[in-house]
């Protein structure tokens, strides 16, 4: 899948973990969305009924913790926003509307990478600590049973956290596919070409061939 | 819930369906309808004997329960899932005398049931027009949301099976005109039977006849915050509630969950939008493509692999292993 000038963009590891976090956020959001209101209820059926899907639902959440809590550790660094990143984010507008000669210059990731990156770390901080009392409402970590408000709170917090977590990930999606073409083969394969980056990652780019 | 059985006293026609669209919907147009039905706790006349724990284990074929001596004349520290009705003794001292608080100690079958206004599973919880709020468990996905739903901690789950269970008030007896096995096995007939309107009528004639013995505190229990119950007490300590492990001020439907029963239809609009907004995006601007090449990788289109030798002198074998080596140490 390399091809000659192609340069390294994300590691073999990076690559599965980006992918554990993926798939299994998308399976809590679809049965999330299920357990959420009842004419989305059916799509339980799909991961074995309701039960099932209660059953999976927290541990895949166990699953999506664990691999974003590893995410961050690789990637918080990286993801610190700098000068460049605000310039970048007060062109936003450009950047929509695909007016490329009006974007600042970004690094390896661009300011709208890094805030998506601080905010599902943030969510998926909101998806555990709203999430324990729901899975196991009888009491967990030596805390006691959660009764009446308590959950009830949670599970709107939870909720308003997954709809927002849902839109940054339809987002994250689009401008990782067709939006932006050659960008998927970089969290397939690892690589991306030179052209792609000196379009979308111009600092990087021009790091990357200078050393 | 099958719907106007013969030879019922109410018939089991449903009001309320968990986790269905409209959770309280209008009667079916000819459903049949009867009074509603409830059971009264007279606690100055209980005397402790458990007969109505027992009765309600060999109706409803509960498993015996070991328990043990822990100082109290109640018979298990909790209710479970296969104790559904739990006598709750508790000694406090009242002007000087020792007294024996004792609550009956089950399902309440509230009229606005926190129970079933949690329950994300759709028909897991139903509540009858007689007012019984029975749990489903072919439908029941054991999320448990029902217990911490309910005001009264009466629900329990059974983790071996997976489901959630409580008194159903002897649903099938009921349904066949009896009265609930509790109410037929009281020696002292501290607990009644029949409908809502009679029972508190009754109530209330009980909690005269008790302040007239001086029971000046005595009530009613029937809390207006989940729409009264099906299962109300006479209170002879009216001013003890907290003793008696009676809320003084149950509420069935926390305002986050009413809050969340309006935010759902918003959030699911939301992530439609988010996916139209995409579509609509993606129709105005297209894609943007790296200039000098076509999609690249698999998908390269013959532009693209034409334009690669191009590539091939501006980016040398070299630069791109150190690429990748860098990648790796960040």
């Amino acid at each position: 899948m390399k091809h000659r000038g192609d340069l390294q963009r994300f590691t073999y590891g990076e690559r599965v973990i980006h992918w554990v976090a993926g798939l299994s956020f998308v399976f809590l959001l679809f049965t999330g969305l299920a357990f959420s209101h009842p004419r989305l209820f059916w799509i339980t059926t799909l991961v074995g009924g309701g039960p099932t899907a209660r059953v999976l639902h927290p541990w895949m959440g166990v699953l999506f913790t664990g691999s974003m809590a590893v995410m961050f550790l690789i990637w918080a660094k990286e993801m610190l926003i700098q000068d460049q990143d605000r310039a970048w984010l007060k062109a936003v507008k450009h950047y929509a509307v695909h007016d490329k000669d009006k974007v600042p210059p970004a690094g390896k990731y661009n300011a709208g990478q890094k805030l998506f990156f601080w905010s599902m770390a943030l969510l998926g901080v909101a998806y555990v600590v709203t999430g324990i009392p729901m899975w196991m409402p009888g009491g967990a970590l030596g805390l006691g049973p959660f009764y009446g408000g308590v959950v009830n709170g949670m599970r709107l917090v939870h909720y308003l956290s997954t709809v927002g977590g849902g839109l940054l990930l339809i987002v994250h999606v689009y401008l990782g596919t067709i939006a932006y073409p050659g960008t998927l083969r970089g969290m397939l394969y690892g690589s991306v070409s030179d052209a792609w980056a000196k379009l979308h990652h111009p600092l990087w780019q021009k790091d990357q061939s200078g050393s | 819930m099958a719907q106007g059985t013969q030879g019922s006293q109410s018939g089991l026609a449903i009001r309320r369906i968990s986790a269905s669209p409209d959770p309280a919907p209008d009667r079916a147009p000819g459903a049949r309808t009867g009074p509603e039905l409830a059971k009264l706790i007279d606690i100055s006349r209980c005397i402790g004997c458990k007969g109505c724990e027992v009765a309600c284990k060999e109706w409803n074929e509960l498993g015996v329960e070991p328990t043990e001596n822990f100082g109290s004349m109640q018979s298990h520290r909790d209710l479970s899932p296969d104790t559904w009705l739990l006598m709750r003794f508790s000694e406090i001292e009242v002007d000087g005398d020792v007294q024996w608080l004792i609550k009956k100690d089950a399902c309440l079958h509230c009229e606005e049931p926190g129970c079933l206004y949690a329950c994300p599973a759709p028909g897991a919880i139903v509540q009858y027009e007689n007012g019984i709020v029975d749990f489903n468990h072919d439908q029941c996905i054991g999320c448990q949301l029902c217990v911490s739903g309910c005001p009264f901690d009466i629900p329990r789950f059974n983790p071996a099976t997976r489901k959630v269970y409580k008194c159903n008030m002897c649903v099938d007896r009921v349904e066949a005109g009896l009265e609930p096995a509790c109410v037929k096995t009281c020696p002292t007939n501290a607990i009644s039977w029949g409908t809502k309107e009679e029972m508190k009528a009754l109530g209330a004639k009980k909690v005269e006849g008790l302040q007239g013995r001086g029971f000046d505190n005595a009530t009613l229990y029937d809390p207006a915050g989940v729409g009264g119950t099906h299962m109300m007490y006479v209170v002879p300590h009216g001013d003890q509630l907290a003793e008696y492990d009676l809320p003084a001020d149950p509420i069935a439907s926390a305002g986050a969950l009413a809050a969340l029963g309006g935010l759902r239809k918003l959030g699911a609009s939301a992530l439609g939008l988010g996916l139209l907004a995409t579509a609509l995006h993606y129709l105005g601007f297209g894609p943007q493509e790296p200039e000098t090449e076509g999609l690249g990788g698999a998908e390269a289109v013959p532009v693209g692999a034409g334009s690669e030798p191009a590539g091939e002198g501006a980016g040398p074998e070299g630069s791109e292993a150190g690429g990748a080596g860098e990648t790796t140490d960040g």
